[in-house]
């Protein structure tokens, strides 16, 4: 290799790993955030309904704050570069856009849609070749509400609300139905997918107990305390 | 289930209706991603004949009027041609891969990229003596007003350059018999201790070319073994590099019989061509 074009492969190597770092950067500041956020949301498996509005919006502002994050990415990228580079950060972002819909979920109750999620978080459909929330990403921040919704069914009982599995069940239900009609391929998002009837048969097994001891009709009782 | 699925997905369902769109965005993905490992998959199938077209052009013996290097421009010119239709099914592709949409799909495209590159690049040490540069690479890859079909990666570059040196082993080796293979082939092993040298100092910022740079050395050491033993052998003999090479021709020719236990040998060597640790 005659010296010059090595400099010249060696310049394009220190420019791709300068933008590696600086993405690097982001990446950690958006892992913080969400690491956060999933410690926060863990609460809610013990937190009593009156008390769950209150939590979800203490997570609000953080959820928010990860547009500064996208909108940095959204300059750092360099044009038509997005798929580049996206595995670097796929994994905060579906943790961030989890927090997205389990929020959404538990307090309007509804599905809060990919392009809600992608506004909420900052992403623009103007830059796409740089930042964009890719349809994988969502279902697999889709799959782990699911995760999680199954373990609040139970949960929730524990805590005395009853309704709280038979909403879930419903919900749940039409999610699965909806991820049924993707023709997946072989690849993590089929694997987590085919892992959903576990968590909807624990979701129907409570629903089970909980109205054959026809507790649903019966309001909660008072004693239960959060632990 | 099924029957919910069919009787909601047309229904206003929202929640359904943003899976259908899902379901055409994946199908599109993996449609996409389909065409492109078929497309890789010829493409690779292509490079690989283009370097044995290479490899039996310039084993032919050259015409008696013309020297050695313009019996390996010949070749490599015959080599070129070959992979214009590459070329040219890289040109069908472009939109495929337009915008964004390279990045996405640059896992599927790599590997027959990384093939062609090494037949190109063998073609161009034929033609020029030289590697090939990677602004030489990207212009075989672009219409003739000067779009990229896409950009090219160092990385893609670098792998299939590290090829070659495989190639330019069996190269030295196959033509050691030859007339003026013996300086050839110090001439290939002086070029691939470069590409090593070269390459070494790269290895912490490409992925797998580490591993490209053991198969490389082993190539080199196999060159390395070939030219000393004809070194040794021919210092017991007094004589100029001329006449020894119309000693080892003529032996050739009277023992036809004979060699074809030989040529079958250098015929392993050839079929073992698409394995990159191909046996000597």
């Amino acid at each position: 290799m005659e010296s010059n074009e090595l400099e010249h492969i060696n310049k394009l190597l220190d420019s791709d790993i300068e933008l590696r770092e600086k993405i690097k950067e982001q990446v950690n500041e958006l892992d913080k955030k969400t690491r956060i956020m999933a410690g926060l949301l863990n609460k809610i498996h013990s937190t009593p309904s009156d008390a769950m509005p209150a939590l979800l919006e203490s997570v609000r502002p953080i959820l928010f704050s990860c547009r500064d994050v996208t909108s940095k990415l959204s300059e750092i990228i360099p044009e038509n570069q997005f798929w580049r580079w996206k595995d670097m950060w796929s994994n905060s972002l579906r943790t961030a856009v989890y927090a997205a819909v389990l929020i959404e979920y538990l307090s309007k109750r509804t599905l809060l849609t990919i392009a809600q999620t992608a506004e909420m978080l900052g992403i623009t459909a103007e830059c796409s070749d740089r930042m964009a929330l890719p349809a994988e990403d969502y279902l697999h921040a889709l799959i782990s509400l699911v995760n999680e919704l199954s373990r609040l069914a139970v949960n929730a009982v524990t805590l005395g609300n009853f309704e709280e599995p038979i909403k879930i069940s419903t919900f749940v239900k039409e999610l699965f139905a909806g991820f049924s009609m993707l023709n997946l391929k072989n690849d993590a998002l089929r694997r987590r997918f085919d892992s959903l009837k576990y968590d909807i048969k624990k979701i129907e097994e409570v629903v089970y107990d909980v109205s054959l001891r026809k507790l649903t009709s019966v309001p909660p009782p008072k004693t239960v305390e959060n632990p | 289930m099924a029957t919910t699925t069919t009787s909601l997905s047309s229904s206003s369902s929202p929640v359904l209706q943003s899976f259908d769109t899902f379901r055409a965005d994946l199908d599109d993905y993996n449609d996409r991603r389909e065409r492109l490992i078929k497309a890789s998959r010829d493409i690779t199938n292509l490079s690989k004949k283009a370097i044995f077209l290479l490899h039996r052009l310039v084993q032919n013996p050259a015409d008696a009027n013309e020297d050695q290097p313009t019996h390996y421009k010949k070749a490599a010119q015959q080599g070129y041609e070959k992979l214009r239709e590459i070329q040219d099914l890289y040109a069908k592709l472009q939109p495929e891969l337009e915008g964004d949409k390279y990045w996405r799909y640059q896992r599927q495209v790599s590997p027959g990229l990384q093939e062609y590159i090494e037949a190109l690049s063998f073609a161009h040490y034929l033609d020029h003596g030289t590697l090939i540069t990677f602004d030489e690479v990207q212009k075989t890859l672009m219409t003739a007003d000067g779009v990229k079909f896409f950009p090219l990666t160092v990385s893609d570059y670098l792998l299939g350059l590290s090829d070659l040196t495989g190639e330019l082993m069996r190269f030295a080796i196959s033509g050691i018999a030859n007339k003026g293979g013996r300086q050839k082939a110090s001439e290939v092993c002086a070029f691939v201790r470069r590409c090593k040298a070269d390459f070494e100092g790269l290895t912490p910022y490409i992925r797998d070319l580490r591993k490209k740079q053991s198969v490389t050395t082993q190539s080199l050491e196999k060159i390395e073994d070939a030219a000393y033993a004809i070194f040794v052998r021919s210092s017991e003999y007094d004589l100029p590099p001329e006449i020894l090479d119309d000693i080892v021709a003529q032996s050739v020719s009277n023992y036809s019989s004979h060699t074809y236990e030989t040529r079958g040998h250098r015929r392993d060597l050839h079929a073992g061509s698409d394995d990159e640790n191909g046996a000597i």
